[in-house]
């Protein structure tokens, strides 16, 4: 038993230095101006692009309201989603069914670059592209291969039984659902929420070729920046990235242990 | 099905629509208007300008210069688009192939062989340049090297927007020397084996610098009119190969491999890994020394023979949903106000003609302070060799691809 908490806790310092030490790292470079081998810390140091990052010629705030509440609606149709086409396939019986469950999977099989221009000349042709309702749908169609997984699998593992064990009390289905298989759904819905938020919060080609440019994401303005090379402004805006999309999680994650203690836990 | 496909169409169109109807009260033609009839058509419209949003310091000169001039004086919001050139033609040869008739893209920042294959592929608006009063007021009509973007004639098609020249860098605390011909590089290489390298074409600056040595090797006169023939090509620049290839065992990696970009380059100088790099911006040096990224003893250099400059443009849009609000801005681009204020805040090479500068403006200009290591405007001018015909780039790109690297 010790040399197993042993062996999983060094395990997890590997996992966390492996995660931690470039995060270090991007600390680093954002307030760096010179940096040149074979110096052990920076020569230079510089606010520069601390200030561009926050006062600059980009509203940091604006991008990531745009950001979250996109991420955020993303994440909730494509959950939503999810969840009704995981309970058909999970709980039902009906032609077809493995066609349905292989087409979902689709969009993992073109390449991102691919679908993202041709998803642009149907959009065009329908008015959506350059539109905020046009990207969203395209976000959505990204994140939903992996909602509709996680979801398929959470719903087959709980069954359908607390549902009919409501219907017999004389719930409706409404009330079976929402009193029965919602709270054991949870943790799989957390899952499905944070994993397509993340998804359409680092679009970046999908976003910039259907919504032209017009749509503006924190993803859409960090790419450039990294692409121009400037590796002090680029660490800033990947900074400002992570801790949101952390931040974003820690919400989430609030929310579900708030609710999971209202129900009295499962 | 088909019921919820019409309907789907429907909604679209609807949408489609409603976001044409936002273009009310242009002149119905815009080449038989008069300036004053487009400039107040523009009044209170938006215009977007796309183009490469990867320099912090234009991002900002862009939001806090040249957009509140063109509210204050046209009532334009200008709105600035981040994209890569790669990509906007892209999308527009997306919007081409849909059929759209109205796009998103009003104003692009471009040249050379995306100018090319854009004018080709019917991708631009058209000629408009006459059509500018700052045009006659500010540039000089006659100059070559505008009115031909590697050695494309503009037609009108674009209007320029800044002037850029490759040059040289090094610091003189690491190595005193500049090299100022292609044969001094190569013992400038010898003497700092493996720190001096390029980066890989068809990066913009790699690309230019492998042109700048054919220059030096083989002249710059007979490319002017080369036929874009990869066996013509090659028995052209065969000496400036077997000189790339003689230079190779003395660069990063004995020349097996180059660095991805320039950014790259830029960064590898930085890091004290290359002793010597190349740009396109010609001031770049300075703003390096200014962010603290380069020490203070870097400085600027040219070859004796010249380098390669270019100028580069702004164009309209084939379906701009608001030309007359590009042309208007596009005009107080090339005002001497806006030329100086980029001069001044980005380092721009400016291109307004000094002939047709009163002395105040003038004055002005000169007063600029450009910086540490930098070289005047004066001595990159006078150094200053024309570009090839855009066909040629490519077919050298591959050329160098199949007959220097590794080799």
């Amino acid at each position: 038993m010790r040399k197993k908490s042993l062996f999983s806790r060094l395990a997890l310092g590997t996992a966390a230095a492996c995660i931690l030490l470039p995060v270090c790292l991007l600390v680093f470079w954002s307030v760096t101006a010179r940096w040149s081998w074979p110096s052990l810390l920076p020569e230079r140091w510089s606010l520069r692009t601390l200030r561009e990052l926050f006062f600059g010629s980009q509203n940091l705030w604006q991008l990531l309201g745009s950001s979250v509440a996109l991420g955020g609606a993303a994440a909730a149709v494509s959950t939503a989603i999810g969840l009704f086409a995981a309970r058909a396939v999970a709980l039902y019986d009906f032609p077809g069914k493995s066609l349905v469950r292989f087409a979902w999977l689709l969009p993992l099989l073109v390449p991102g670059p691919v679908f993202a221009v041709g998803i642009h000349l149907t959009l065009l042709r329908i008015g959506l592209a350059d539109t905020i309702s046009g990207v969203l749908l395209v976000h959505v169609t990204a994140s939903l291969p992996y909602s509709a997984a996680i979801l398929t699998d959470v719903t087959a593992a709980l069954g359908g039984g607390l549902e009919e064990q409501a219907a017999l009390l004389g719930a409706n289905p409404v009330q079976a659902f929402f009193a029965g298989s919602l709270p054991g759904l949870m943790p799989g819905i957390l899952s499905s929420l944070s994993m397509s938020f993340i998804l359409s919060y680092s679009q970046y080609f999908t976003t910039l070729i259907v919504g032209g440019g017009r749509v503006k994401t924190l993803a859409l303005t960090l790419v450039p920046y990294i692409q121009g090379g400037d590796r002090s402004l680029a660490s800033s805006y990947a900074l400002a990235f992570t801790g949101s999309a952390l931040l974003v999680f820690v919400v989430f994650e609030a929310f579900i242990h708030r609710g999971r203690k209202g129900d009295g836990g499962i | 099905m088909k019921k919820l496909l019409a309907f789907i169409l429907a909604l679209g169109m609807v949408l489609a629509l409603a976001a044409c109807s936002g273009k009310d009260g242009q002149p119905a033609s815009l080449s038989s208007a008069s300036w004053e009839e487009i400039v107040d058509a523009a009044k209170g419209t938006t215009v977007t300008f796309y183009g490469w949003g990867g320099d912090e310091d234009r991002n900002n000169w862009l939001a806090s210069v040249a957009a509140p001039y063109m509210k204050e004086h046209y009532d334009i919001t200008l709105e600035v688009v981040g994209m890569n050139i790669d990509e906007i033609l892209a999308k527009l040869a997306g919007e081409k192939e849909a059929g759209s008739a109205s796009g998103s893209i009003d104003m692009i920042w471009i040249n050379g062989e995306n100018f090319y294959s854009a004018k080709e592929n019917g991708l631009l608006y058209g000629a408009f340049l006459d059509k500018l009063p700052n045009t006659e007021a500010y540039i000089d009509t006659q100059d070559p090297e505008t009115l031909n973007d590697f050695c494309m004639p503009i037609e009108g098609y674009e209007a320029p927007y800044g002037k850029a020249q490759l040059v040289l860098y090094n610091d003189s605390a690491v190595t005193p020397e500049t090299p100022s011909s292609a044969q001094e590089l190569l013992s400038y290489c010898q003497q700092y084996p493996g720190r001096v390298t390029y980066p890989a074409l068809p990066d913009f600056t790699g690309s230019a610098f492998v042109r700048n040595i054919i220059y030096e090797i083989c002249g710059w006169e007979q490319f002017q009119t080369m036929e874009a023939d990869y066996d013509t090509v090659k028995s052209a620049v065969e000496p400036a190969l077997d000189y790339l290839r003689s230079l190779n065992p003395y660069l990063w990696n004995q020349g097996r491999t180059f660095p991805d970009s320039s950014t790259t380059v830029d960064a590898m100088f930085a890091d004290g890994e290359l002793v010597m790099g190349m740009s396109y911006s010609p001031y770049g040096v300075s703003v390096g020394i200014e962010n603290g990224v380069y020490t203070d003893t870097t400085r600027t250099f040219l070859f004796e023979n010249g380098t390669i400059g270019n100028t580069n443009y702004m164009s309209i849009a084939f379906n701009a949903p608001n030309p007359a609000g590009a042309m208007v801005v596009i005009n107080a681009m090339i005002s001497a106000q806006l030329q100086l204020s980029q001069y001044e805040k980005l380092r721009n090479l400016p291109v307004v003609s000094p002939e047709k500068l009163s002395a105040e403006e003038k004055a002005a200009f000169d007063a600029v302070d450009m910086g540490e290591g930098v070289l005047s405007q004066d001595e990159l001018l006078a150094h200053r060799l024309p570009e090839m015909p855009a066909k040629l780039v490519p077919v050298i790109e591959e050329i160098w691809l199949n007959e220097v690297v590794g080799k």
